[in-house]
């Protein structure tokens, strides 16, 4: 099945044009599916298809719109395709229908981007992300904190305005709701690690001594896993860079050929690209060869060079030696505290561990993932540590018992931190945000 | 041209009127005020007292644009004291004790005094209006006054309806008839006009309370006055007291609460929750067993007194049962019954930020009928009435405050943005930039605009010119001041790095005022200095300047937003793609700013963007 929309005010002319319905007595009525045949413009019958009419006032762009479903044969729909752009259609640009429905105000800007989001998600952690942010999850989770700390100011606002009411204003059941609140914003705050591994994807680099086997994982990987396409995904000389999707998590994989080839044929800007992309992963994977008599010596000066960033130890090759698993492990330094899986790119022996060693390694990077409010936006992190950082202060002078009014001050700047992320304080940003999105006016 | 009596014909001659008159005549226009009485020219209908929380700000801002009401009470109060001691001088809040009647004879004296200003006697009953423009009043009696601008100010008069118990009487003020017919008339024009209700207490005669059974509550030495115009005054300030109601009380109000007409379904206007009836307070607050209650003396010539918290509008004689229940009151006289009044208003979207109403030009409202409530708040309206209505006769651009720089621009802008729901009155939460915001710096706030309209002559212009010269010198002075760690006492562990500390740092810790900062300065043998108004205000200016620096960076994201202006041509209608919600919210409130657009109840980021995209598409195409 395939479903193609048409919205703008000739949609139904052009339904009506190419659709012979079976009962042609009835009339179109909003939202009655019918029945029928897509027609050619030359009468020749292309499809059984159904199709149905949604009037301006009540469709998602906010224009007249019809929808034709039809069989799913890419040839079929090409020929649908092709005979409404012949009476007047024109192929929609990625995006635009969300970008009539926002301009209609059928949904607002933070839900427009999480449609944005739901489209472009390349995987299912990125999917449910998009997803809670476009039912308003997320929104609502940051209104409830604000509301935590409305109530807050309210009340040390009362001992302000109305102090010759009693009700003194209570300073220990404020500050433990200030602290309250901090914790949660805190944790948002540091599920952005989590966020963005979501939308950037978790970086992994390969990298070991020629002939360690890194191609072989690199590709051994590549075949195992589902691909994902992406834009970005491309081969320099320097290194190869491509997308799998793990246990619903996108992982971009980076087999680094070149480094660590030294005095070899690499030259100078390459390698500093690698190191770079080394210097940005998430997780290395050092790949030993098992083969190679030295191979402890070579390990234990490799690691003293590699950057802070976890590794993980993949000693390969060990279809080609005879040792056991202890033997092995006795030979690394009791000082590398890398977890360690052994295996053979060739027979397969290992991989399943290696890629459980990753999955464990992604999910320790995503705090709180079971309630799926994720921040994958810099903007918003940015915002949620300032409001972090007002209320620290807040909190402080609280407790030194600086007048309320400075308290509040405090409070009020976190949050219109917060309002910022919501939308709900107007800013030029937002403005910003709006036309850098979609082309509007000249 | 047309001829006409006068250049702005104030109706009514309230805190509202009288300021709106005032800053008329000062700006040269001919003014009548029509009133129903000339003698009771600026009344205080309820509670004898201007200032408090929020509202003294209002009193210092008329005063900086050349208003009466500061140097009114300044001349007729009988205590001063600063409200929100304990708290920062941003909160801080002059409030005075007025003799009521004394200050309604300084207000009339000055009236009658001031050139261009003629009180005509009189009831209005319907606004002239010729082509969409106004064109003067008719009196109930059949007079005729054609005026360029008019503006009305009617307080509780407008259609006032009286509730003592089930009793209702058409009235204004207990015993003064009400204003019927202008109702009708601005109804035929086309504005909507809704219901309010407030109420007031009993007055009680003093010599019949128990005081040794009440707390006083002395005035502040040397006493706070509102004016840097008035001239200090030798003044014996009078003691207030505080007292409780009983259990006795609870009992006997929750048991007749049928009997009063808020409750009995007469009264379906909402009154405002602040300032709720001692009949709502046992109602709402049913878990707390007593109120407090303030008993405020009415004036030197009389020993009437006003019982502050005691609001109702219980029969006459369940009144008299329930104020002798209150501790000190066992044998208290009521002089005059408690009362609710509903009166009507003009819900606020319906002016503009200048005040000027959107249906008539010309006409202009201010005070109650705008849904305010208090004096401070119908005076400080009135001012920008009158400033405005004059502007409008010169074709000049109205005076517009933004919420940045004073909090009658925050009331303004509060009133054209929100759906009334209860009477307003100002609080100091409700100015986000209220550090800014201050009594001691509304010179410096709004001078400069009394001197651009001519609201304050050269001589105050001077002085608050040498009052600034000082204040920097006392600036300079506590930057520059060190004083010894060792002989800082109570605040000598805070500084345990350093073996001095300069002034204006210390003024910057918790608890450090300029009391303080004066006692230490004495014991560190400094040369003493006196209080004077400009150590005052450099001390506070010290104090704030680092969050007001950071309220700067707020305060520029507002002005930008303001300035994102919605020109009159704008096409409401056509906008496609808002919510039905958010439509009619912009429709009625025709928002001048995208900043005002988003403090709209009900108007979401969502439709924010909408109106952006429009604001935009109409900005860009050819006119």
């Amino acid at each position: 099945m395939a479903a193609l929309r048409l919205a703008g005010k000739r949609s139904l002319e052009l339904l009506k044009l190419h659709f012979k319905p079976a009962k042609p007595s009835e009339k179109f009525r909003p939202f009655l599916m019918r029945y029928g045949v897509f027609t050619g413009a030359d009468g020749e019958q292309l499809d059984e298809v159904l199709a149905v009419y949604m009037p301006e006032k009540h469709s998602y762009t906010g224009l007249d719109q019809v929808e034709i479903f039809c069989h799913g044969g890419q040839q079929i729909v090409r020929r649908i395709l092709g005979e409404l752009v012949g009476s007047g259609a024109r192929p929609a640009e990625p995006g635009e229908f969300t970008k009539l429905a926002f301009l209609h105000g059928r949904i607002d800007l933070t839900r427009a981007e999480a449609v944005a989001q739901v489209i472009s998600a390349s995987t299912e952690a990125s999917l449910k992300a998009g997803r809670e942010h476009l039912f308003g999850a997320y929104s609502e989770h940051i209104e409830t904190i604000r509301d935590d700390l409305v109530t807050v100011i309210a009340d040390i606002e009362a001992g302000i305005d109305f102090l010759e009411e009693d009700g003194e204003s209570d300073n220990a059941a404020s500050l433990a709701r200030i602290t309250s609140i901090e914790q949660k914003i805190a944790r948002l705050e540091q599920s952005y690690d989590g966020g963005r591994i979501i939308n950037e994807g978790f970086r992994v680099v390969i990298g070991g001594r020629p002939n360690a086997g890194k191609s072989s994982l690199f590709n051994l990987l590549l075949r195992q896993e589902r691909a994902i396409v992406t834009g970005t995904a491309g081969t320099t000389r320097d290194y190869l860079s491509e997308w799998i999707e793990l246990s619903g998590f996108p992982v971009n994989l980076i087999d680094t050929a070149g480094l660590r080839q030294l005095g070899g044929s690499i030259e100078k800007a390459g390698q500093a690209r690698a190191e770079e992309m080394i210097s940005e992963a998430n997780l290395i994977i050092w790949m030993v060869d098992l083969s190679r008599k030295t191979w402890p010596s070579l390990l234990r000066h490799d690691l003293t060079e590699l950057p802070k960033i976890p590794i993980l130890l993949l000693l390969n090759k060990i279809d080609l030696i005879q040792q056991t698993k202890k033997d092995l492990v006795r030979k690394i330094d009791s000082t590398v505290s890398s977890s360690t899986v052994i295996t053979s790119c060739k027979s397969g022996r290992g991989i399943t561990r290696l890629k459980t060693k990753l999955v464990e390694a992604i999910e320790s990077h995503m705090p709180d993932m079971t309630s799926g409010l994720v921040v994958t936006s810099a903007r918003h992190k940015g915002k949620l540590g300032q409001a972090l950082r007002d209320l620290r202060r807040a909190r402080k002078n609280l407790v030194a018992g600086e007048s309320p009014e400075l308290v509040v001050f405090d409070l009020r700047q976190a949050t219109s931190a917060l309002d910022e992320i919501t939308g709900r304080i107007y800013t030029e940003e937002l403005l910003g945000r709006i036309f850098s999105k979609f082309c509007i006016g000249k | 041209m047309v001829s006409t009596d006068f250049d702005v014909v104030v109706i009514g001659g309230g805190h509202a009127g009288v300021e709106a008159a005032l800053a008329a005549t000062r700006m040269g226009a001919t003014v009548a005020i029509v009133t129903m009485d000339p003698d009771k020219l600026a009344l205080m209908s309820c509670n004898p007292a201007i200032g408090g929380s929020g509202k003294s700000q209002l009193v210092k801002e008329i005063d900086a644009l050349g208003g009466l009401m500061g140097m009114a009470i300044d001349a007729t109060g009988v205590q001063f004291r600063r409200l929100n001691l304990s708290r920062g001088p941003a909160v801080w809040s002059t409030r005075a004790q007025a003799d009521r009647l004394a200050y309604t004879k300084s207000v009339v004296d000055f009236c009658r005094r001031q050139r261009g200003l003629q009180i005509i006697e009189g009831v209005a009953g319907e606004v002239l209006v010729d082509h969409g423009k106004v064109r003067g009043i008719r009196t109930e009696s059949g007079e005729v006054i054609l005026s360029k601008a008019v503006i009305v100010a009617t307080g509780t008069f407008l259609g006032g309806l009286i509730h003592i118990g089930p009793e209702q009487t058409p009235a204004g003020r207990l015993g003064e008839p009400a204003a019927c017919k202008l109702s009708n008339s601005l109804r035929n024009l086309g504005f909507e006009v809704g219901r309010l209700k407030t109420g007031t207490p009993p007055r009680l005669d003093g010599d019949t309370i128990d005081w040794s059974r009440c707390e006083p509550q002395p005035g502040e030495e040397p006493p706070p006055w509102f004016s840097y115009r008035s001239s200090p005054r030798e003044l014996r300030q009078v003691v207030c007291h505080m007292t409780y109601t009983t259990d006795d009380t609870k009992r006997l109000v929750t048991a007749n609460l049928a009997e009063s007409p808020i409750f009995s379904g007469q009264i379906k206007s909402t009154g405002p929750r602040y300032c709720p009836s001692i009949e709502d307070k046992f109602y709402r607050f049913a878990e707390k067993d007593r109120h407090l209650i303030f008993l405020e003396p009415e004036g030197m010539g009389t020993s009437e007194i006003y019982p502050n918290g005691f609001s109702t509008a219980l029969p006459e004689s369940i009144q008299r049962q329930a104020i002798r229940t209150v501790i000190g009151l066992e044998n208290a006289v009521i002089t005059r019954p408690g009362y609710a009044v509903e009166y009507d208003y003009c819900p606020a979207y319906q002016v503009r930020p200048s005040l000027e109403t959107r249906r008539v030009a010309g006409l202009f409202f201010a005070g109650q009928i705008n849904g305010t409530s208090g004096y401070e708040e119908a005076g400080a309206q009135g001012i920008m009435a009158g400033i405005n209505a004059v502007n409008h006769i010169n074709d000049a651009e109205p005076l517009v405050l933004d919420r940045s720089e004073a909090y009658l621009g925050v009331m303004i802008d509060d009133l054209v943005t929100r759906s009334t729901t209860e009477p307003y009155r100002m609080f100091t939460s409700r100015a986000e930039y209220r550090l800014a915001l201050r009594e001691d710096n509304a010179l410096d706030r709004l001078t400069r605009y009394a001197r651009q309209y001519g609201l304050i002559d050269d001589q105050e212009a001077v002085a608050f010119e040498k009052l600034c010269a000082q204040t920097e010198q006392e600036v300079r002075f506590l930057r520059n001041t060190t004083v010894r760690v060792a002989e800082l006492g109570p605040f000598e562990s805070r500084f345990k790095k350093q073996t001095s500390v300069s002034l204006s740092h210390l003024l910057k810790q918790p608890g450090v005022g300029l009391e303080e900062l004066l006692l230490i300065m004495k014991k560190g043998g400094k040369p003493r200095r006196p209080a004077s108004d400009a150590l005052r205000r450099a001390a506070i200016q010290i104090r704030y300047e680092g969050y007001i620096a950071k309220q700067q960076r707020e305060i520029e994201k507002f002005k930008r937003q303001e300035s994102e202006v919605i020109p009159d041509g704008f096409d409401w209608q056509n906008m496609n793609g808002l919510k039905n919600e958010a439509r009619e919210k912009l429709l009625r409130f025709t928002p001048s700013s995208l900043g005002q657009a988003s403090r709209i109840e009900g108007v979401t980021p969502g439709d924010l963007a909408v109106l952006a995209v429009h604001l935009k598409r109409f900005r860009d195409s050819p006119a």
